[in-house]
């Protein structure tokens, strides 16, 4: 009975224990009897990476991190322990970053060649670097939290935006942005009616040219004919004798042109002088106009009129005597 | 009302002074190797491998119930995968070790009070002290030895089988792999979880056997306080054991 006692309670105890020991194993991703290697990264700030976290290489998980440390100098030491087998990049850089939504960080074997695109991981990995070498530089992508307490910053600024924009944009500015929609509604109206007009232009505009082309084409038929008679009374002479009429009739032409040149010039002059004679005349009849000048005065007085016809009565019948009576008025004597 | 308070100070503080008087008896009798080493694997097989399937069969439901709980509130933003992480943290560091205290507080802790407080009342526990047998050395130190070393064995089995049930009930029910599963299950596991769980249940394994055994030995009153005794035992384990829990939860998870 008690032989039968110890080894019931041995049994379960040793299966507890080996289900412990398994589990922890197991669970934690330990690599019994493996040889591992043991890195140290340099971070200014780790972030969320803790101990016990994966280390990634290309997305696969080539070990854990095994402890994190402070360091001089401002510095935070991760030493990653990496599995045996697993070969580094030649010029290995670590970037610690989210994994996930929910809290899960890993840190990530990369090759600094090429550099990373980010500048603000290049400038942390180079300072890292800076800070001396036989530790692998690293750096810290932001979490969740930071991009999210960003974005809630854009979000704020945006609902500002908003604001501003809602304040200006009033009732009165709605009503008038729907009557600008409105006209422009309109006016796109007309404006695809007059497309179709001019669509409708342009057609006929196209027939026209369509059959101004074919006129095109029928007189250059008959040029091309036409050059044809000219090559074939080319053979004959006649293109001479017609050139040589031509010269002669173009120095016609010429002189023709200098005569009518200088009937131009002789009539401009005509012109010239018939502009003075009336710009005189119209001086003329503007004081006449006026009333000033004889002429003016005689035109407008009525009574230089009366005396000037009544002088000329008497003028007529002291005529008519001295006609009638010349020994009134005249005296002849020979010595 | 005043003699009310007085008489309930006066108790409290005799009791105190009762469980330190027990306390110091025990260590003493831990010397008397002899008489509770060849009596401690009895009792551990009382204690521990005869408690095994009452502590299995809870943890087994419990498992099923954590999983299809899990996935049912993590319906949404959360990725199923995490019902293996819940599944695991909860059974490793709270549920694997508090409702197995709780089920052997019931079974293992009555059933000391009980034995004990009728091993009291009938007098045979002085007939052993007659005999010049330690009834610390005898009776006490196998049984809270064998609960201190036993109740981890359990707690680890039990947490072994809910997971078990927890990823079968995943796999059959939800529509979750093994490896999804299993993902979530490694996926903040921490060492402390384990050593956390299974340190607790050995304080819890202690509290229940100490307390059985205190409250046994104190029974007075016949049949009747062979009755009150056991209730007594569960009760205060019961109790004992959920703020101990908190202690632990406050002392090392902070």
């Amino acid at each position: 009975m008690r032989r039968e006692n110890e080894f019931a309670v041995g049994v379960v105890v040793i299966a507890a224990f080996g289900v412990v020991v398994a589990g922890a194993l197991w669970l934690s991703g330990a690599h019994l009897g493996r040889t591992e290697a043991v890195y140290t990264a340099r971070f200014r700030t780790v972030g969320g990476l803790s101990v016990g976290d994966p280390v990634v290489l290309r997305g696969v998980r080539v070990g854990r991190v095994e402890a994190i440390r402070l360091a001089p100098g401002n510095w935070v030491e991760a030493a990653l322990k990496i599995y045996a087998g697993v070969t580094p990049p030649a010029k290995p850089a670590v970037v610690a970053a989210p994994a996930s939504l929910f809290g899960e960080w890993a840190a990530t074997l990369i090759s600094r060649e090429p550099a990373p695109s980010d500048p603000n991981v290049r400038q942390a990995l180079d300072e890292a670097l800076a800070a001396g070498a036989g530790k692998w530089p690293g750096a810290t992508l932001p979490d969740i939290g930071q991009l999210t307490a960003q974005a809630s910053r854009i979000a704020t600024d945006i609902a500002a935006v908003a604001n501003r924009v809602q304040t200006a944009f009033d009732t009165e500015a709605v009503a008038e942005l729907r009557r600008a929609i409105r006209e422009f509604g309109q006016i796109a109206d007309r404006l695809a009616t007059v497309a179709n007009e001019q669509a409708d232009v342009l057609g006929s505009v196209g027939t026209k040219l369509r059959q101004g082309s074919e006129v095109l084409g029928k007189a250059a038929t008959n040029l091309q004919t036409t050059l044809g008679r000219v090559d074939s009374a080319t053979n004959q002479g006649q293109l001479l004798t017609i050139l040589n009429n031509s010269a002669a009739t173009s120095a016609n032409l010429r002189s023709a042109s200098q005569d009518a040149r200088d009937l131009l010039a002789a009539a401009h002059r005509s012109q010239e002088s018939m502009v003075r004679v009336l710009v005189s005349a119209d001086s003329v009849f503007s004081r006449i106009s006026n009333r000033s000048g004889t002429l003016g005065l005689l035109v407008s007085d009525s009574t230089l009129y009366r005396e000037t016809t009544l002088t000329m009565i008497q003028l007529r019948q002291l005529l008519s005597d001295i006609q009638a009576n010349p020994r009134k008025y005249f005296t002849f004597s020979v010595f | 009302m005043i003699a009310h308070v007085g008489r309930s100070a006066v108790a409290g503080i005799k009791a105190v002074g009762r469980f330190g008087q027990f306390v110091s008896d025990m260590v003493r009798a831990l010397s008397d190797v002899a008489t509770w080493g060849r009596l401690t694997p009895v009792q551990m097989r009382r204690v521990g491998v005869d408690s095994l399937p009452v502590a299995l069969f809870i943890a087994a439901f419990t498992g099923v119930v954590l999983a299809l709980q899990a996935s049912y509130t993590f319906t949404g933003t959360v990725p199923l995968y995490f019902v293996g992480t819940l599944v695991g943290k909860t059974m490793m560091l709270e549920l694997g070790p508090v409702l197995a205290g709780l089920a052997l507080a019931g079974r293992v802790g009555a059933s000391m009070a009980a034995e004990l407080g009728t091993m009291r009342v009938t007098e045979q526990v002085d007939a052993l002290e007659t005999l010049a047998y330690d009834p610390q050395s005898y009776l006490v130190v196998p049984r809270v030895l064998a609960g201190t070393a036993m109740f981890p064995v359990i707690v680890a089995l039990a947490i072994l089988t809910g997971i078990l049930t927890g990823w079968l009930a995943s796999l059959l029910l939800l529509d979750l792999s093994t490896q999804e599963f299993i993902k979530g299950l490694k996926l903040f596991y921490r060492f402390k979880d384990t050593w956390f769980g299974l340190f607790k249940s050995a304080t819890f394994g202690f509290t229940i056997t100490l307390v059985g055994c205190i409250v046994g030995l104190g029974t007075r009153g016949g049949a009747e306080g062979v009755g009150r005794s056991t209730m007594q035992a569960v009760v205060y384990s019961a109790v004992l054991l959920l703020m101990l829990d908190a202690f632990w939860a406050m002392v090392l998870l902070r």
